[in-house]
């Protein structure tokens, strides 16, 4: 689900998550853009909306995994470690797909 | 090493807290109310709804997917009944913590949030009554780094630099310069506030789960949720390595790899949307 600013908003996208501002709900999950309300959303001063789809990572995959690999330098012996790494490493590769 | 801050000191300095000029004000406030061994649900709820602003802070906290409680809850007194008195506390003192979080420590606001997202998932894995009460200890796990940070920012930024260069935790780097470490700072507060014993107990020993004697599981829920979002590397905890886990707190969660999966994914989507919310 990624935060899409409002520059690059266009039609045709779905909210991930209600667009609310203080507790009232503006629009709905599930929204369907149109021309009206991305202008609309461009009035309101806010810097991006959540999509549906997959998300955008801010690092390459490559990078991700190298700092995966530098925050378990020291602990990969100890009980369990290895294994948590591997399903976080797994978890890190499926956001790049 | 000889000049270490005194544990005396320290625990009265941080005591003190709402002497300190630089503490936000809500903060203050809220901290001075709950001192009050007495207060009940409906006066912290009748205060909450006197601020504006702290009520709108805490029904967005309440309503995002970070937190994941029941249904919708669009007023204080719905959320007071809800969740209760102890989670309501812990929320009060979360949005005010939020404020000096992102003050002294940038990164620390997302790995509590991080960790209040995974501790919740894994209560309610196991099947624990209210998994409320315990994403409230994890969103609170670290305020005693907040207060550290707060009260002795030089010597703790030569503490996070200290184990930046020598890839040691946070908690271990502490420890040469402070006779108590953010886990007992934290501890202090929370008892000074009359948080209930499982609060007080996850946050002192969320380092040592074995030693947690009332709250064991509820410890080793925040002790792993603690591991999986540094391993994942979300917001910055003061330090960039991921401690080892505690064998026994991991063998007494038992997560299978589908349950780690799982949790990872919330928390991706729970803390990329949290940083709109608050």
């Amino acid at each position: 689900m990624p935060k899409v600013s409002v520059e690059d908003l266009k039609t045709g996208m779905k909210l991930a998550k209600p667009l609310s501002r203080g507790n009232m709900v503006l629009l709905g999950e599930g929204t369907v853009l149109n021309e009206t309300w991305i202008a609309r959303i461009g009035d309101m001063g806010i810097d991006g909306i959540f999509v549906d789809g997959p998300s955008e990572q801010p690092i390459p995959k490559q990078e991700a995994i190298r700092q995966l690999d530098e925050r378990f330098r020291n602990v990969l012996s100890e009980p369990y470690m290895e294994r948590i790494k591997k399903i976080v490493k797994e978890h890190i590769e499926g956001l790049y797909v | 090493m000889s000049d270490k801050i005194d544990i005396r000191m320290l625990r009265s300095n941080v005591e003190s807290i709402n002497a300190l000029p630089t503490v936000p004000s809500t903060l203050r406030r809220i901290s001075i109310m709950m001192e009050k061994q007495s207060i009940g649900l409906e006066e912290l709820g009748r205060l909450i709804s006197n601020d504006p602003a702290l009520t709108a802070k805490i029904l967005r906290m309440i309503n995002s997917a970070a937190y994941g409680f029941p249904g919708r809850i669009s007023s204080v007194s719905h959320a007071t009944m809800l969740l209760g008195l102890s989670v309501i506390k812990g929320l009060l003192i979360g949005v005010s913590v939020f404020e000096l979080m992102e003050k002294t420590m940038i990164g620390l606001w997302e790995h509590s949030l991080g960790c209040t997202v995974v501790a919740r998932m894994i209560a309610q894995k196991k099947g624990l009554k209210e998994p409320e009460e315990v994403s409230v200890c994890g969103l609170l796990h670290d305020i005693g780094k907040a207060v550290l940070m707060l009260q002795y920012a030089d010597v703790y930024n030569k503490a996070m630099q200290e184990a930046e260069k020598t890839g040691i935790t946070i908690h271990e780097a502490e420890a040469g310069y402070f006779m108590a470490t953010h886990a007992e700072v934290g501890h202090w507060l929370v008892q000074k506030w009359h948080f209930p014993m499982h609060l007080v107990e996850t946050i002192r020993y969320h380092h040592r789960p074995n030693l947690s004697k009332q709250s064991p599981m509820e410890t080793a829920i925040v002790h792993v949720a603690d591991v999986l979002v540094r391993a994942k590397g979300v917001g910055y905890p003061g330090d960039l390595v991921v401690p080892s886990v505690h064998p026994a707190a991991w063998e007494m969660l038992d997560l299978s790899e589908n349950d780690i999966g799982d949790i990872l994914r919330n928390l991706e989507d729970a803390t990329s949307s949290a940083r709109e919310t608050i």
